[in-house]
């Protein structure tokens, strides 16, 4: 009997804990979801009238990120940019210059450099 | 190598042949007496093919081909065919073949009390195994999990996070699930996160919850479920791109599955950078419990984003997540040890595993139609994506991705499934995090 009261007692627990673990799952990622949609362009409006230049005025720094600029436009550009920089090895200046060594000679085996200067 | 071959040989050969020679030490050199001497050659000859004999028998004894039971060949036989899975289907080979070798290493037989086997104290495999019953890995590959995931889809969409709270059902209705089926409260708390399909969290809750040393409140110790939700969770992953599939063919109508989502807008890396800290302030303020799985994830995020750290990113994502996975799972793959794994309880385990898999699927595949209920124009969200709110990083989002382009070649949905999928490994952490809240 004291099995079954226990047993029944766990079920009704488990329900409790289902509904507020999805509650809490529910209301934890809502937060962050309102947080990312509302808070952080505020966040970011104010850092962005803290730093601002002196000759730019207020009404000219807007709350909403520019929605028509796409991850896939900066992809495009990121991938222009990538390529550009990677072709400009193609177009290097061909001109070889041959600068002379600074030093010509090179004593190393010469028996009569050894005499004439002590090393 | 011949002269070493050669000496070999000769010193084998004088071992073999020492009692022969009289140079035992148990044969007694004193005896003078000859018409004794006859007899005691014999005695000595019949010691010698005993002693010989006795050692083959315990040498034979020591082997796995004496102590090989039904269960280990069976054990073996499933490591072979995870292995077998990870290569030619190539399910999440990284996954498999580490614990396909690790089934194997872990069954084959072997004399207890030698310090050999996964559950022998002071054993090498034991020695690793800590660092899975004291839940060190999966804080360690939610570091490295981190400082691999692009959390931007999710920060240009933040209402997709809503997805991978959805797909969560999966793990409450498996706890409750477990309950009915008998399980204690902690044991089925660590059942149900199989739902999150996450491994790591898995691997970490079971190791609070489940891990054979607990009491319970009416003093009976709680069982040792480890091995067998980690196998489930992790061969239930692997098999996303089979689970999967039917599930959106069957919820999602052909119209549905051809909507196109606006491209997402890009993101600032101001933006980005603001992310992880938040997300740790507010995940783990809510859900203290799950500090060491988020603060990991988002520290690693961190490490990526700040744009200074990318050495440490670097090793986080590539070598250190590498040393885990592998120390995870062989580790994981030797405890289906199988006179501890092979019960009614871990088969009850992996059914249990499939449902949850489906529920989980099932309420993200819901709840994203149901959001598209309050969504108008070009805000519809493809429900396909919802399936990706169980937290199988990647590849739940490349299942998304394959099968938007079944129904439209030009609906490329991967960026779009990656913020619920990402957002329910955040989802599953919380969850997690909860359950060890209200029974750890």
């Amino acid at each position: 009997m004291s099995h079954m009261l226990l047993y029944i007692d766990q079920i009704s627990e488990g329900y409790i804990i289902l509904i507020t673990g999805l509650l809490i799952v529910f209301s934890a990622l809502l937060t962050l979801a309102v947080f990312f949609k509302f808070g952080l362009p505020v966040l970011l409006y104010i850092y962005k009238v803290i730093t601002k230049r002196k000759d730019k005025k207020i009404k000219d720094i807007s709350i909403e990120a520019d929605e028509s600029f796409t991850g896939e436009v900066a992809a495009a550009i990121s991938a222009a940019i990538h390529l550009y920089l990677h072709e400009q090895h193609d177009n290097e200046n061909a001109i070889l210059t041959i600068k002379q060594a600074r030093k010509l000679y090179s004593p190393w085996s010469s028996k009569i450099y050894g005499t004439h200067n002590r090393l | 190598m011949k002269k070493v071959l050669l000496i070999f040989g000769v010193i084998s050969l004088l071992v073999f042949i020492r009692p022969a020679l009289g140079l035992n030490k148990d044969i007694n050199p004193n005896n003078t007496i000859t018409s004794v001497q006859a007899d005691q050659v014999n005695q000595v000859e019949e010691g010698v093919y005993d002693g010989a004999f006795k050692g083959i028998k315990q040498f034979y004894n020591y082997t796995g081909f004496a102590n090989a039971s039904a269960g280990n060949l069976i054990m073996i036989l499933i490591g072979i065919i995870f292995i077998y899975l990870g290569i030619k289907f190539d399910y999440e080979p990284l996954l498999l073949i580490p614990i396909g070798a690790g089934v194997i290493i872990g069954n084959v037989p072997f004399v207890a009390g030698n310090q050999t086997g996964i559950y022998e104290a002071g054993s090498v495999l034991n020695y690793l195994y800590f660092g899975v019953v004291k839940g060190i890995y999966p804080p360690l590959i939610f570091l490295g999990i981190g400082a691999m995931t692009d959390f931007s889809s999710l920060i240009a969409n933040p209402k997709l996070m809503l997805l991978g709270a959805a797909a969560q059902i999966g793990v409450f209705a498996t706890f409750l699930g477990a309950l009915y089926l008998g399980f204690n409260l902690p044991e089925a708390g660590a059942i149900g996160i199989i739902g999150g399909a996450d491994g790591p969290t898995a691997i970490f809750l079971s190791s609070k919850l489940a891990n054979g040393i607990n009491l319970l409140a009416d003093g009976t110790v709680v069982k040792n479920l480890i091995g067998p939700i980690a196998i489930a969770a992790y061969s239930y992953m692997a098999l996303v791109p089979v689970i999967q599939p039917p599930l959106m063919r069957l919820l999602i109508s052909k119209e549905d599955r051809k909507i196109k989502m606006k491209p997402p807008r890009a993101v600032s890396q101001k933006e980005k950078m603001i992310f992880p800290i938040v997300a740790l302030l507010l995940t783990t303020f809510i859900s203290p419990s799950a500090l060491p799985l988020l603060g990991m994830l988002f520290f690693g995020n961190l490490l990526k984003e700040s744009g200074r750290t990318e050495r440490l990113a670097d090793t986080a994502r590539t070598k250190l997540i590498d040393i885990v996975t592998i120390l995870l799972g062989v580790t994981v793959g030797a405890s289906t040890q199988a006179d501890i794994f092979i019960t009614k309880d871990s088969l009850m385990i992996f059914g249990l595993g499939a449902i949850s898999f489906v529920i989980a699927t099932m309420g993200g595949l819901f709840f994203a139609k149901f959001m598209n209920l309050f969504l108008k124009g070009d805000d519809k969200i493809n429900p396909l994506i919802g399936a990706a709110g169980v937290s199988a990083v990647p590849d739940s989002a490349r299942v998304v991705h394959h099968e938007g382009l079944k129904s439209d070649p030009t609906n490329y949905l991967l960026m779009h499934a990656m913020a619920p999928n990402v957002s329910g490994v955040i989802g599953s952490a919380i969850a997690a995090g909860i359950i060890l809240s209200f029974l750890g």
